[in-house]
C-alpha cells in the first residue's frame, strides 16, 4: 500500500492544488471569471509546456541546463514572422546553409577513403587544424559581402509600413555572382568534413554498410541546394501569394524546422564538446542566447513586430459556439457565456496536441524507448552499443523545434522582440523544477499548475488592486513549495 | 598487426594504462580470453577490475595500450561501435533500466529487429522467472530478479564475448546457484569475463583466472592451481577467501 501511495501521491499533490484553485475560484469569482481566467491560464500553460519539454528532457538525457533554450523560442518567432509577412531573408539564406550541410554531411563517405591515406600520426592532429581553419576561411569568403541587412529589412518593411510585400521585392544579387558563393560554402563544408573523418587514423572503425544511405542524403541536399539557389525570387513570391491559412501552415512547419536545425547545429559544435566539461556547459548555452538575443537587434533592430493572425482565426465577429466557429473562423468565441479569442484557443489545442505526440513518441517508439533509458543512464545505453550521441543531437533538435513552434505560435499575440525568450526561459525553469527534472509529464503538470497560478493571481491583483508582482511571485512560491515537499519535483525520480 | 597463431584468443589486453579523472586507474594490465571460456578477473574491491572492463569496451578508454578483439584492435573507438561488434556488457549494482518494464529492457538490446523473437526462448530457458515479469516495469523486480535481467540484457543480441561484472553480488544462495548455472551454460555458445570477488563461484566457473591488484595484474594462471594456494588466496583477495559470498 505505502509503494502505491508513493506511486500516486504525486497524482494526487496535482489534483489536490488544481482542485483548490478550482473550488476557490468557482465560488469566490462567478463562472464568467472563472472561465475566462481558466482559459487564460491553459494559453499560459501551453507555452510554457512548449518551452518546458524540450528543456526537461535535454536536461534529464544530457543533464545540461541549456540557457539558450528561450532564444530558440525567439528564433522560431522570428522564423515564423518572417515566413509569414515576407520570406525573402530566410530563401535567401537557404542555398547558403543547405551547401554547407550538403558539404558535412560527406564525413562518413570521405572515411573509408582518407583513413588510410599514409599521414604520420603527429601530423594527424596538426591536417585536422588546419582543414578546420580552411573550411572557416572559404567559409567567410563565401558568405563576404552579402547584403543581409538588406535581405533582412524585407519582412521588416511588411510589418512596419503594412505595404504589400510582393511589391517590396528586394533586388538581389544576379544569380551567376551568387551561384560562387553556395560553391564556396560547399567546398568549406567538404573541408571540415574532411577534417572530421580523420585523415591517416587508420584506428578508428569504418562502419559497414549505409553508404548508400549517406550517399541518397548528400544527393538530397545538393539538389535543394540548387533548387534553392534557382528559387531565391520566385520561393518567397509564390509563398506569398498562397492562401494565407495554409501559409501560416508552412510557418509553423518552416520555423519548426529551423528551431530544431539551430538545434542540431547548436548541440554538435557547442555543446558536444563541452559534455566532458559540463562546468562550461552553463556559460556557453548563455554566452549563446547573448548572441542570438544581439543578432536579431543587429538584424530586425530591437523593435517590437506583430504577426497578424491568419484570417481562419480573424474574421470580424464572434462565434456562438466553437461549431459555429468552425464555419464562421471569428477572432472571438463564446465559450460558456465568455468572449474569448480564437486563436488562444488553437495555442491551447496546439499545447495538448504536443503533450499526446510527445507521449506517443517516448512511450511507443524505440527512440522513446532509449530516451527514457538514457534519463536513468546513458552509459549503459551506449554500451547496449547504441549511438547515444546521435540521440542527444536529436533530442537538442526535438527540444529546440518545440520551442521554436511555441514561439511561432505565441508571435501572433505576444510581441515579436529580441527578449521575448527570457521570460519564457525563466518559466520553463520553474516548470521543469516544479515538474521533475527529465519527466515530460511532469512539464505538462508544472506548465498547467504555472500557467493557472499567473492566470488566476493576475485576476486576485486586478480585483482587490494588488501589484501584479502577485501573480508573478505566486509561481516562484508554488515552486518552493512544490521543493518542499517533494525535492526532485512533482514527477521527478528521487536517487 | 595481430599474429595469427593468437586468434584463438577472442580478446587480448595489452598493457594499457587508464586515467580517471587525474587518477592512474590501470597501470598496464594485460589479459588474455581464449574462445569458448570462462576468464575471471579476481581481486580487492577498487583494484581496477571494473576499470578493465571499461577500458576494453571504451567506456573509460585507455590512454596506452592495445585492446584486441577478434584480432582487430579497439581502442579508442566509440563504445557503441565496440559494443556493436558483439560484446555484451553486464555491469556491476544489477544496473537495469528500472524506468523500462521488463521487455523493453530486453527490447532495447536489439541490435537487429527480431533479435529478441530469436532469442526469447533460450532466455528464458535460463531465467523463467522473467517469462512471468514480462510486462511489469524494471523497479518492481527483486534483486535478484533485476540481475537476471541484467545478464538476459547482454544475451538478446549476437554477442561473441560477455563481460560480466559481479554478478553474484548481494545475491541470495540459492539465487547464486541459478546465476553459475545460467553462466556455466552460456560458455557453451559465448565467451565470458567475469568479475568476481566470491571466490567460491569463481573457481568453480573458470578454468583461469587474473588477479588485479592496485591497477596491475598480480597473478595469473589456471583456476586449478589457484585453489591450492592458499596462501596467495589470502594475500590478494583477504576477506572474500572461502567464504560463499556474504
Amino acid at each position: 500500500m505505502k509503494g502505491f501511495w508513493r506511486e500516486r501521491g504525486r497524482f494526487l499533490v496535482v489534483i489536490v492544488l488544481l482542485a483548490a484553485l478550482g473550488l476557490a475560484g468557482w465560488s469566490g469569482m462567478g463562472q464568467k471569471s472563472f472561465v475566462r481566467t481558466m482559459l487564460s491560464g491553459l494559453t499560459l500553460g501551453a507555452l510554457y509546456f512548449m518551452v518546458a519539454a524540450g528543456l526537461t528532457l535535454i536536461f534529464g538525457l544530457m543533464d545540461v541546463l541549456n540557457f539558450a533554450h528561450g532564444a530558440m523560442f525567439m528564433v522560431g518567432a522570428y522564423a515564423g514572422w518572417q515566413f509569414y509577412t515576407n520570406p525573402t531573408f530566410l530563401f535567401g539564406l537557404a542555398p547558403l546553409i543547405l551547401a554547407l550541410l550538403t558539404g558535412l554531411t560527406a564525413t562518413p563517405l570521405l572515411q573509408p577513403v582518407v583513413v588510410n591515406w599514409p599521414i604520420p600520426e603527429r601530423w594527424q592532429r596538426g591536417l585536422r587544424t588546419a582543414l578546420f581553419l580552411a573550411a572557416l576561411a572559404v567559409g567567410v569568403i563565401g558568405v563576404a559581402r552579402l547584403d543581409v541587412l538588406g535581405l533582412a529589412e524585407t519582412a521588416m518593411v511588411a510589418s512596419m509600413v503594412a505595404a504589400n510585400p510582393l511589391t517590396e521585392a528586394t533586388p538581389q544579387e544576379p544569380l551567376a555572382t551568387f551561384g560562387i558563393r553556395p560553391a564556396l560554402l560547399l567546398v568549406a563544408g567538404l573541408l571540415a568534413a574532411l577534417a572530421q573523418a580523420r585523415p591517416g587514423d587508420a584506428t578508428q572503425f569504418v562502419r559497414r554498410g549505409a553508404a548508400w544511405r549517406h550517399r541518397a542524403v548528400a544527393g538530397a541536399l545538393l539538389a535543394l541546394t540548387v533548387g534553392a539557389a534557382l528559387a531565391r525570387e520566385a520561393g518567397p513570391l509564390a509563398v506569398l501569394q498562397m492562401d494565407a491559412n495554409w501559409r501560416f501552415l508552412l510557418a509553423l512547419v518552416a520555423g519548426t524546422l529551423i528551431g530544431g536545425g539551430l538545434g542540431v547545429a547548436v548541440e554538435v559544435s557547442l555543446v558536444r564538446p563541452l559534455y566532458v566539461r559540463s562546468q562550461f556547459l552553463v556559460l556557453a548555452t548563455l554566452g549563446l542566447a547573448f548572441v542570438l538575443t544581439e543578432l536579431t537587434q543587429v538584424l530586425w533592430d530591437p523593435l517590437a513586430y506583430q504577426m497578424s493572425r491568419p484570417p481562419l482565426f480573424s474574421q470580424p465577429g464572434k462565434a456562438e459556439s466553437i461549431l459555429a466557429w468552425f464555419s464562421q473562423h471569428t477572432t472571438t468565441v463564446n465559450i460558456l457565456g465568455v468572449t474569448f479569442p480564437s486563436y488562444r484557443l488553437f495555442i491551447i489545442v496546439l499545447g495538448a496536441l504536443m503533450l499526446l505526440a510527445l507521449g506517443a513518441l517516448m512511450n511507443y517508439s524505440r527512440l522513446g524507448m532509449i530516451i527514457r533509458a538514457g534519463v536513468q543512464d546513458s552509459e549503459m545505453v551506449k554500451a547496449l552499443g547504441i549511438n547515444v550521441r546521435r540521440v542527444f543531437t536529436l533530442v537538442f533538435a526535438l527540444g529546440a523545434g518545440l520551442a521554436a513552434l511555441g514561439g511561432i505560435g505565441a508571435a501572433p499575440f505576444i510581441p515579436v522582440e529580441p527578449v521575448m525568450g527570457d521570460r519564457f526561459l525563466m518559466q520553463g525553469f520553474i516548470t521543469v523544477v516544479i515538474g521533475g527534472m527529465g519527466s515530460y509529464g511532469g512539464a505538462a503538470a508544472g506548465a498547467l499548475l504555472l500557467g493557472l497560478a499567473r492566470a488566476f493571481g493576475d485576476f486576485l491583483a486586478l480585483k482587490f488592486s494588488l501589484s501584479p508582482a502577485i501573480s508573478e511571485a505566486s509561481t516562484v512560491i508554488i515552486m518552493a513549495v512544490v521543493l518542499l515537499v517533494r525535492p526532485a519535483g512533482l514527477f521527478g525520480k528521487e536517487e | 598487426m595481430s599474429a595469427d597463431a593468437d586468434i584463438r584468443y577472442v580478446l587480448q589486453v595489452e598493457n594499457i594504462h587508464t586515467y580517471i579523472g587525474q587518477f592512474h586507474i590501470l597501470e598496464g594490465v594485460s589479459l588474455k580470453v581464449r574462445q569458448g571460456s570462462i576468464t575471471v578477473l579476481l581481486g580487492r574491491n577498487g583494484a581496477g577490475k571494473t576499470t578493465t572492463l571499461k577500458s576494453i569496451l571504451g567506456l573509460t578508454p585507455p590512454r596506452e595500450g592495445r585492446v584486441l578483439f577478434d584480432g582487430q584492435e579497439i581502442q579508442g573507438n566509440q563504445a557503441f561501435d565496440v559494443a556493436n561488434l558483439g560484446i555484451g556488457y553486464v555491469p556491476e549494482h544489477r544496473a537495469i533500466f528500472r524506468n523500462l518494464s521488463v521487455v523493453e529492457n530486453l527490447k532495447i538490446a536489439e541490435r537487429k529487429k527480431g533479435d529478441l523473437d530469436r532469442k526469447a526462448d533460450f532466455i528464458f530457458d535460463l531465467f523463467p522467472d522473467l517469462k512471468r515479469l514480462y510486462k511489469l516495469p524494471g523497479n518492481h523486480l527483486s534483486g535478484g530478479q533485476q540481475q537476471m535481467l541484467a545478464v538476459a540484457r547482454a544475451l538478446v543480441p549476437d554477442n561473441k564475448l560477455l563481460l560480466i561484472d559481479e554478478p553474484s553480488e548481494g545475491l541470495a544462495p540459492v539465487l547464486i546457484e541459478q546465476m553459475m548455472e545460467a553462466i556455466r551454460e552460456l560458455s557453451g555458445t559465448t565467451t565470458v569475463l567475469l568479475v568476481e570477488q566470491n571466490f567460491i563461484m569463481a573457481s568453480q566457473l573458470s578454468e583461469s583466472y587474473y588477479i588485479v591488484d592496485d591497477g596491475r595484474i598480480a597473478h595469473q594462471g589456471a583456476m586449478s592451481d589457484l585453489a591450492q594456494n592458499k596462501a596467495l588466496i589470502r594475500q590478494f583477495l583477504g576477506a572474500s577467501v572461502g567464504g560463499g559470498g556474504k
